[in-house]
């Protein structure tokens, strides 16, 4: 059952134009984390490498792509954490680079702190030599439509946001039984300058613990901050429910207490994953044994071996 | 059920010098909130009053007294939830604000988002009118001399008379951080939590070790178990130092108005007050009883800092 990852590119309404680059991206993630993982990399390497892959996709709301604030320009977040010590860490409202999750993971390695926002994680960024980015290169044209479209004075952010273009993440256990997670994003369309949603806060974009399990959310942020949702989930497994039912039941409770639509990947210490959305759509993906599972909406379940090139 | 407040002003090595004048402070913070209560106010506008208060007392790192990042500047952080709708407002790394926590409640209250940080937080900050006050104004004295490791936060949990629960953390962070270093406080789940079906936490201790543990949505998963406050809180923090070797304290009230003030640190800071009785300790095992008619009539008399809305 182990090495397993499993990642997401985001939950929402994804518009049949893009599904098939989002369901190509998040299999290419998937597959390069798993490789990693076969190769006897950590699970730290494996959900790090496969949200790089995602950030560096245009595709997806994460790193190039990722959605712009209110005033034209890119704030991102990002987290990560390791169930093995419990350490994290996050970046937010951090500009001008191009890996943000990246960056998380120098602040975990290389810092007594587990979070840097705003300037000062741009400062963290050039003292540990990650090269700066102009902010062009990380704006594509449909950020950029989105962005426009969205200042129109009846325009509903949150609505038409919802996973037109989605916030990525990845769990994954490896070959020594440790788990991580990592989940990156641009934050919510036209939001407020300085804005953080639930990504970078720990618990609520992610939670990692070798006793427990991994999950990476997606979704409406503000509403997966209120209910703590990776959190959440964890303490349902930690009462001995499944990956599934957990995921289930947090995704659940979310839309009843706080009306807030999302998604998650989870796994357990034993290689049991699931991919679960309330949403219309998550593109997701999962390699474990060989083989790739993928799916965008409820009830799909494509599979397929990895020797498949 | 009666309403009630615990407050707390930091939990750590609180030096002897300091000691009297935490005592106090928190006293006084819990006489503010708990008159909030009393007057019918709501469990959220009682945290507020309490936590502005200490905000303002410059023995407290938070607001006024807050520590400086190294580059010698002071950068804050706040959180207040409300029980009810579990609607949330948070601030960090905002600079030369009085009081954060009152930032952090209008976030919650006049955006349609939890939490703002840096330069987005100052600017939403101006565009409410709220005054920026120069560094020279939040650094004490006694903050330029002291650049050892230390580290505290102020909080307070309540429950109002309507059954409503709310919690609200303030921060100035540990001394010499790094620019921009965003520890628990602001952080839902970690620097405080609220939720009318279990209770509301505010956490204080070492940052990180806070965040690595979700400390208050811990505690309050505990509760949801059926443990009491203090068991829960009890529990969490030893989970805390077994698992991430952190030390740390927590306030905590529930829905029926049980409430416990917990830490694993040398010391902290803290006082609750209900029906009309005045809780404070600082020592572990220490935990003295005042009349409030008595506090607050003292308070008036040797205090600058006349508590709103007192009458005697």
């Amino acid at each position: 059952m182990l090495p397993v990852i499993v990642v997401h590119g985001g939950a929402g309404h994804i518009p049949r134009e893009r599904s098939e680059k989002s369901m190509s991206g998040v299999c290419y993630a998937a597959r390069a984390g798993y490789s990693l993982l076969q190769g006897g990399a950590s699970s730290m390497d494996a959900v790090v490498e496969a949200v790089i892959q995602m950030e560096n996709d245009p595709h997806f709301n994460a790193g190039r792509g990722s959605v712009l604030n209110v005033k034209g320009d890119v704030e991102m977040d990002a987290l990560v954490m390791d169930g093995k010590t419990l350490a994290s860490g996050a970046v937010s409202a951090v500009r001008n680079i191009a890996n943000p999750v990246q960056l998380a993971r120098l602040v975990m390695d290389k810092t007594s702190h587990a979070c840097l926002t705003a300037e000062g994680a741009s400062k963290f960024a050039r003292a540990v030599g990650i090269p700066e980015v102009s902010q062009e290169s990380l704006i594509t044209e449909y950020a950029r439509m989105r962005w426009t479209k969205n200042l129109a004075p009846d325009a509903n952010p949150v609505e038409s946001q919802m996973g037109k273009m989605g916030t990525v993440g990845a769990v994954a256990v490896d070959r020594e039984g440790n788990i991580a997670c990592a989940t990156s994003t641009g934050g919510m369309l036209n939001k407020m300058e300085g804005r953080v949603g639930d990504t970078p806060c720990i618990g609520s974009g992610g939670y990692a613990d070798n006793q427990t399990g991994a999950v990476s959310t997606t979704g409406h942020g503000e509403a997966i901050m209120k209910v703590t949702l990776a959190r959440l989930i964890l303490f349902h497994m930690e009462q001995g429910q499944t990956v599934e039912a957990a995921s289930d039941v947090g995704l659940a409770y979310m839309k009843s207490r706080v009306g807030g639509l999302g998604g998650v990947v989870t796994v357990d210490p034993q290689g049991g994953w699931g991919a679960r959305f309330n949403s219309l759509q998550m593109a997701w993906a999962a390699a474990q044994d060989d083989r790739l599972h993928y799916g965008l909406y409820a009830g799909e379940r494509f599979s397929e071996s990895l020797q498949t090139p | 059920m009666s309403a009630v407040i615990v407050v707390h002003g930091g939990a750590w090595a609180i030096p002897d010098e300091l000691a009297q004048a935490s005592v106090d402070g928190v006293k006084s913070a819990a006489c503010q909130g708990f008159s909030v209560l009393k007057g019918g106010g709501s469990a959220l506008d009682a945290v507020e009053a309490a936590v502005r208060m200490m905000e303002d007392n410059t023995v407290f790192n938070a607001g006024h007294g807050a520590t400086l990042n190294n580059n010698g500047d002071v950068e804050l952080d706040a959180i207040i939830m409300d029980g009810k709708t579990l609607a949330c407002g948070a601030v960090s790394s905002v600079k030369n604000i009085a009081n954060p926590v009152s930032l952090a409640r209008a976030v919650m209250d006049k955006t349609s988002h939890v939490m703002l940080t840096g330069s987005g937080a100052n600017q939403f900050a101006e565009s409410m009118g709220v005054e920026t006050v120069p560094t020279d104004a939040l650094v004490t004295e006694y903050e330029r001399k002291e650049w050892e490791k230390a580290h505290d936060t102020v909080g307070a949990v309540a429950l109002d008379c309507t059954g409503n629960v709310a919690c609200a953390t303030s921060t100035g962070g540990i001394r010499n951080k790094k620019i921009g270093r965003v520890g628990d406080s602001p952080v839902i789940g970690s620097g405080g939590y609220a939720d009318n079906f279990s209770g509301a936490v505010s956490c204080t201790g070492h940052g990180e070790s806070i965040l690595k543990v979700t400390l208050a949505r811990l505690i309050v998963s505990h509760i949801e178990q059926g443990k009491s406050v203090s068991d829960a809180s009890q529990l969490s923090l030893q989970y805390m130092g077994e698992r991430v070797h952190g030390a740390g304290g927590s306030i905590v009230v529930s829905p029926s108005g049980q409430w416990a003030a917990t830490f694993t640190t040398e010391r902290m800071a803290w006082a609750a007050a209900q029906q009309d009785e005045l809780w404070y300790g600082l020592e572990p095992s220490q935990r003295n009883k005042d009349c409030i008619f008595t506090v607050v009539f003292k308070v008036k008399i040797h205090s600058n800092m006349t508590p709103e809305g007192q009458t005697t």
